[in-house]
């Protein structure tokens, strides 16, 4: 699927296939990935995480602003990781001790981040933050843009945790068979948490990258990308139920979401057509799941 | 057989002296004074059923402890408060002769206990290697990084001793249901355990793999390991086992060294009481047209060459173990499962298709599980009634609420359902009630044939023979019922005759006159 929208998208699009334009997608294709990584995790525990956009606006709008206000970009980091873990502590412990359903518990605190952004920045932007800042958007690395460095030590991290880790068997174990770690004699609860804090610090770490990107901190930068993590974890052929699924496969779900994005945006769509573009992503990879008998 | 005290560690004694030919295990015995795991009193109750009552048990070392009975017996609790999975209500648990408590999983885990469960305890998309040691992987000196070169050649070790080559790397769910009871094995195994609680192993292996582990059982044994082995098949009982209990009804009814027991003395300890029950029914009148008759069927299910009939106006017994194919059965006649071979003919109609087209058959199936697959609990006793209905009760596509009320309240008239009215939530009620909910749903429906999986699971007595009186009126009036139950007493009492699964087809026909209960058993569980 990837493969024929980058043939479609090469044909029409007149700067698609042009390198500055390969660099672009892969550097915007990074803030997708961090959520989308976590995500995957969070899916194959049969969970599922909404909060991740609202989270991640809010933590922009304390990064800018702590950033701003103290010029010290540590101090802004260490702030949005608080607000980042504090809302995976709070996921997690809503679905694992307070046996509330994923999808009612993030609901939940996607409001309650949602409107504490707006509080904080009582409906404005918060622009012009520290150049150190900023750099990490546009900087380079031993020839590589940041951004596209940090994505990929993200990967390689969590592909430790998830393949190389006794905790990465138990979150497969947690979406395939709970009651099999129960009669192993583990308390399932402390990894369900776990899996949605790695998920509040990658966010955490994106919020990072947009703020650099955006130049600010805005309670609405992320609305919604939430959406695109779920569509490309799906895409990716991670399932709902049963643990099946994996990193690799979000990647390519990123890849997809992103060039499909970037197509339509060349083609000169708007934004809402690409909303609706991705949704019908979602639709055609997993009705030819279902059709494989996969599902 | 009149050994029915409860038994406990003072009762070896007997064993001692009677036992004679066992002498190896007298001598372990006499050297160590304590049984490796000995169970007290254990009680545990379930909403509405007593599971286990004052349950007492000793595994020896170098011992295999046959644990028999019917389904429902108790087995599958006590070998759950054995691992601890569940936590019993009363009892204590002894190692070594010392008090111990076993809450969780890993209290047992702890004490040496390792189970082979029957139900896979399995994870799919893991592979063989870390489903075997999952929870226990083999760690590298850097904190929570996995061994996998460890762990895959310690997994390739345990699948030898079973003889079995398979490449651990190889995905679970890519497994077929035998190479998952070895695997299941291989992760117990791997455990080195002291205490070993096998149930039903070679239920899904072949009669080789079965040899195989048979060995390992008796090298087990050689090694001191006390085995608590849960089986259905009377040849198992007498080729592994040192000693055998019968659990019914949630209590150890007996236990005898094995080479005591008589096949017919345990069928009869694990069948017991006798039939002593208010319901008798008055003799039926002779039973009409065919109404449902099936032919050389076969199912992707695994169900094959069925041949089966039901006539208007009877009762037939569907009767087998859990995992016989009964379930499968009825799914494949209700056109749940799909059918790849022979036919299925409703009043001498082919019938072949999916759930909806059997309704309109007048086919109507109540499913085991009634909460999950039968009743919306959320919803009230008038809106489930009227569930399979709609269209019937309202030709013209309109839903009068005045109407639907008057429906309701004739069948929770007629069934006598007692609830305040068709306004209180399904939810409310109890087992019987809304077990009868969901025959009312079919009757309003007007069904010919009915099709009950397991109708007084979960009932108390009273409510089973008002449910009993039901089916029995349901025939009085034509009507043809199928019926699948574990309890061999029900099947007695109830049925005109009786089709007897094993093995995914059927083993044996009983007509009433054949129908008693030594010979029912002996068809669900002898081999031959």
């Amino acid at each position: 699927m990837l493969f024929g929208l980058i043939v479609i998208f090469s044909l029409t699009a007149k700067d698609f296939a042009s390198s500055a334009n390969v660099w672009n997608v892969g550097t915007q294709a990074t803030l997708l990935l961090l959520l989308a990584l976590p995500m995957t995790l969070v899916i194959l525990t049969e969970g599922l995480d909404l909060s991740m956009g609202a989270v991640l606006s809010l933590c922009t709008v304390i990064l800018a602003s702590v950033d701003i206000a103290s010029g010290s970009l540590g101090l802004g980091l260490g702030a949005a990781l608080a607000v980042g873990i504090t809302f995976g502590v709070l996921n997690g412990w809503l679905v694992a001790w307070m046996g509330v359903t994923p999808f009612v518990a993030t609901l939940g605190t996607m409001g309650l981040a949602q409107g504490l952004a707006l509080v904080a920045t009582e409906g404005r932007e918060t622009v012009g933050v520290t150049a150190e800042l900023r750099s990490l958007w546009e900087g380079h690395w031993v020839g590589l843009p940041i951004p596209i460095v940090g994505a990929l030590v993200a990967y390689v991290l969590l592909h430790v945790v998830l393949y190389h880790t006794r905790f990465g068997a138990r979150v497969i174990a947690l979406g395939g068979n709970r009651e099999a770690l129960r009669l192993a004699g583990l308390n399932v609860n402390w990894y369900l948490m776990l899996v949605y804090v790695i998920a509040g610090v990658c966010v955490a770490v994106s919020a990072m990258l947009l703020t650099a990107r955006i130049n600010g901190g805005n309670a609405s930068a992320a609305i919604g990308m939430e959406f695109d993590a779920i569509a490309a974890v799906l895409v990716g052929g991670t399932s709902f139920t049963s643990g099946r699924g994996g990193l690799l496969g979000s990647l390519f779900g990123v890849l997809t979401v992103s060039v499909l994005r970037n197509g339509l945006n060349l083609l000169a769509l708007q934004a809402s057509v690409q909303v609706a573009a991705v949704g019908l992503l979602v639709i055609v990879a997993l009705a030819i799941d279902a059709r494989a008998g996969k599902v | 057989m009149t050994n029915k005290s409860s038994t406990g560690p003072a009762q070896h004694g007997t064993v001692l002296e009677t036992g004679g030919h066992i002498g190896t295990q007298i001598e372990t015995r006499s050297k160590v004074s304590n049984p490796l795991l000995t169970l007290s009193g254990i009680s545990k109750t379930f909403p509405g059923v007593h599971a286990l009552q004052d349950v007492s048990l000793s595994l020896w070392a170098g011992e295999v402890h046959m644990l028999m009975g019917e389904n429902g017996a108790g087995k599958s609790t006590l070998m759950k408060v054995m691992c601890g999975a569940y936590e019993p209500d009363a009892g204590e648990f002894r190692r070594d002769g010392i008090r111990v408590e076993v809450r969780n999983g890993a209290d047992a885990r702890r004490l040496g206990v390792a189970v082979i469960f029957q139900e896979f305890s399995l994870v799919p998309y893991l592979n063989i290697a870390q489903n075997i040691f999952l929870g226990r992987e083999p760690m590298r000196c850097l904190p929570g990084i996995i061994d996998h070169q460890r762990m895959h050649r310690d997994a390739r070790e345990v699948l030898k001793r079973l003889d079995f080559d398979v490449d651990t790397h190889a995905m679970v769910a890519s497994l077929g249901v035998a190479q998952q009871q070895l695997v299941e094995i291989a992760k117990a195994l791997s455990q080195h355990a002291r205490i070993l609680v096998l149930d039903e192993p070679t239920a899904a292996l072949s009669d080789r793999e079965s040899e195989r582990l048979f060995k390992i059982i008796a090298d087990l044994k050689a090694e001191g390991v006390a085995m608590a082995y849960i089986s259905h098949r009377m040849e198992e009982v007498f080729e592994l086992g040192d000693r055998v209990s019968i659990l019914r009804d949630g209590k150890l009814v007996a236990s005898m060294p094995a080479s005591q027991a008589m096949p017919n003395e345990l069928v009869a300890l694990m069948v017991g009481r006798k039939v002593d029950m208010a319901y008798t029914r008055d003799a039926r009148p002779q039973p009409g047209r065919t109404v449902l008759e099936v032919k050389e069927l076969a199912a992707a299910n695994g169900v094959h060459d069925i041949s089966m009939k039901v006539r208007a106006g009877e009762i037939v017994g569907l009767a087998g173990l859990v995992g016989s194919g009964r379930t499968e059965l009825a799914r494949a006649i209700f056109g749940v499962d799909p059918v790849t071979k022979g036919e299925v003919l409703v009043n001498g109609k082919e019938f072949r298709a999916g759930p909806p087209e059997a309704r309109e058959c007048g086919m109507a199936f109540i499913p085991e599980n009634r909460k999950l697959e039968g009743l919306a609990l959320e919803r009230t006793v008038g809106d489930n009634l009227l569930m399979a209905a709609m269209p019937r009760c309202f030709p013209k596509g309109w839903y009068i609420p005045a109407h639907a009320n008057k429906l309701a309240r004739d069948i929770i008239g007629q069934l006598r359902i007692s609830t305040r009215g068709p306004h209180t939530r399904a939810q409310m009620l109890s087992g019987g009630s809304q077990q009868k909910i969901v025959i009312g749903k079919w009757l309003l429906d007007d069904a010919q044939l009915f099709i009950f999986d397991e109708p007084t699971r979960g009932i108390d007595v009273g409510a089973k023979e008002q449910i009993f009186e039901l089916i029995d009126g349901l025939v009085r009036q034509g009507r043809a019922v199928l019926m699948i139950s574990s309890e061999i007493g029900e099947i007695i009492r109830v049925c005109d005759r009786a089709y007897v699964m094993k093995d995914k087809t059927i083993a044996g026909h009983l007509e009433r006159g054949d129908l008693d209960e030594a010979k029912l058993v002996r068809l669900a569980v002898h081999r031959d």
